[in-house]
């Protein structure tokens, strides 16, 4: 006969045998996240709001970001640089602890991450976002001193006003040359956005002008919307060059502007070099980058594969099927962050699912898109089949207009969830 | 009143033995698999000009209605369509009740 005593011995047992798994349901620990991008400051901004506890700091040296989505729009003066730019306030009221300076060392076995200011920070788990940096060397001619001639513009920012200026004292009839990588490479519809809306400004204030794609691909992402999209707004402005017409770029000459490839040399009025990347440099330091220069990762948690307690997201990342987008850096920041709260309180991460989308616009009111759903399959991020997909070549009505206003919801939102 | 007292650890006892039982312990507030990329474009906040939707605070049902539909073409969209053929059922209702749960 169960009595109140008994009973109360009971729940206490119950209560006892539960302790060790109540205790470890908490998760506590220090992560330190390096890189404030989309990928790097939602990683520390969702830690924090999903186990308070936890220490985080998040490691950037540069007080204001400069967003890479719609840079495009500030080329063709729709948009100021001003407009780009983010603040860390806001994740400090999240309360993750800002290092306003650079990680120049990691010792994975350590677990220590050396700054610039000279600090040295521990950790149980780091988060490593630090975008791309230009693969100097990979393309001949092309250095530092080479994009002030030929700028990159593929980090936002200084790179980016430069090119406008130089687009603004074009005179009008100039030929715009644009050379495009092979992949991968950050933002892949990019370079035919940017295109897009250089013709799309051209069109209006230096209509003589021409614009010359030189590129390392045969294909590319969104590539017969794009195509469709200048047949129909800027009918003989845009010329595309593929691989297998003699596209690649081989070297450049600064002080000619001229790319050279293995059938011509194409003098240009304004270059535009997009040039092959790699991870960022901290990566290739931290030994989380393989011979490629990008970061292998496994597709739950986005564990480096090469070095245990390190976690890689966003442009840096081989993450299977997922192109490098700002979406898909806020996309995997969440899961990561998620996935290293379980891991923290010795549980294992459940499979996630991951969604990408997107966005690029042909003209200022002109919008398309490519999303995909991605999950984990034989140790890779996969897409699911049947799902995701560009918008449809054949549209009716306001299609383009609506997918270029939710192109501007999108920034507006993701900036807010990340940066407000 | 020594019942009153004694429920409320008896119902936390089998709630944990239940959520151990269920095979992962795993945290109530955890969000499901493919939740937390939708919030890149439908905030959490109320953001000024934004044309997308808020789906946080919306009746799981209506989420639901909505991904079936936009996934069977029924309801037409831009992206939504591509995006909802991603999930199954149960993915979805998932989905939908964890984000009926949030703060609208």
């Amino acid at each position: 006969m169960a009595t109140r005593r008994t009973f109360l011995k009971l729940t206490a047992a119950a209560a006892s045998l539960a302790t060790p798994s109540i205790a470890s349901a908490q998760a506590s620990g220090r992560v330190v996240v390096a890189g404030g991008g989309f990928g790097g400051a939602t990683a520390a901004r969702t830690l924090k709001a999903l186990e308070p506890k936890l220490d985080v700091t998040l490691v950037e040296p540069n007080a204001t970001f400069t967003a890479c989505p719609f840079s495009n729009n500030v080329l063709a003066d729709l948009r100021e640089i001003s407009q780009q730019q983010f603040g860390y306030d806001g994740v400090k009221k999240a309360g993750v602890t800002l290092a306003q300076t650079s990680a120049t060392a990691v010792d994975a076995s350590a677990k220590t991450v050396t700054l610039a200011d000279g600090n040295k920070l521990s950790y149980d788990r780091l988060v490593m976002s630090p975008g791309i940096d230009i693969n100097w060397g990979a393309l001949p001619g092309y250095d530092e001193a080479a994009a002030e001639k030929m700028p990159h513009a593929w980090k936002a920012g200084a790179q980016t006003v430069l090119l406008r200026q130089q687009l603004q004292a074009m005179d009008d009839g100039g030929l715009v040359v644009i050379s495009s990588p092979a992949n991968p490479f950050r933002c892949p519809p990019g370079p035919y956005e940017r295109a897009s809306l250089i013709a799309y400004w051209l069109k209006i204030w230096k209509p003589k002008s021409k614009l010359l794609i030189l590129d390392s691909k045969d294909t590319f992402s969104k590539q017969r919307l794009f195509q469709n999209g200048w047949a129909e707004l800027y009918q003989g402005m845009i010329e595309w060059v593929p691989l297998s017409q003699g596209g690649k770029v081989t070297s450049v000459d600064p002080s000619t502007l001229t790319f050279v490839t293995d059938f011509a040399r194409h003098k240009a009025a304004v270059g535009n070099v997009i040039p092959p990347q790699k991870a960022g440099t901290i990566a290739q330091q931290a030994g989380v980058a393989d011979r490629t220069g990008w970061c292998p990762v496994e597709p739950v948690a986005f564990e480096s594969t090469l070095r245990p307690g390190i976690h890689v997201i966003g442009d840096s990342a081989i993450m299977g099927g997922m192109p490098k987008s700002a979406f898909a850096a806020n996309a995997q920041a969440k899961v990561c962050a998620a996935a290293i709260v379980e891991l923290l309180a010795g549980r294992k991460p459940v499979d996630p699912i991951l969604i990408n989308t997107c966005y690029s616009l042909v003209a200022a009111d002109y919008g398309i898109s490519v999303a995909g759903v991605y999950r984990p399959d034989k140790g890779v991020l996969t897409d699911i089949p049947g799902a995701g997909g560009t918008s449809p070549l054949e549209v009716v009505g306001g299609f383009r207009g609506q997918e270029a206003l939710y192109a501007s919801s999108w920034f507006k939102t993701i900036t807010t969830e990340v940066f407000g | 009143m020594k019942h009153r007292l004694l429920l409320p650890a008896l119902a936390s006892v089998l709630s944990l033995a239940s959520v151990v039982a269920g095979g992962a312990v795993r945290a109530a507030d955890t969000a499901p698999p493919g939740a937390s990329s939708c919030t890149g474009c439908h905030a959490a906040q109320r953001i000024p000009d934004s044309v997308i939707p808020r789906i946080a605070g919306r009746k799981a049902s209506d989420i639901v209605q909505f991904m079936r539909e936009y996934r069977s073409g029924a309801w037409p969209s831009t992206v939504m369509g591509r995006i909802a053929k991603g999930f199954d059922d149960q993915q979805i209702d998932a989905i939908a009740a964890w984000f009926a749960a949030q703060p609208e």
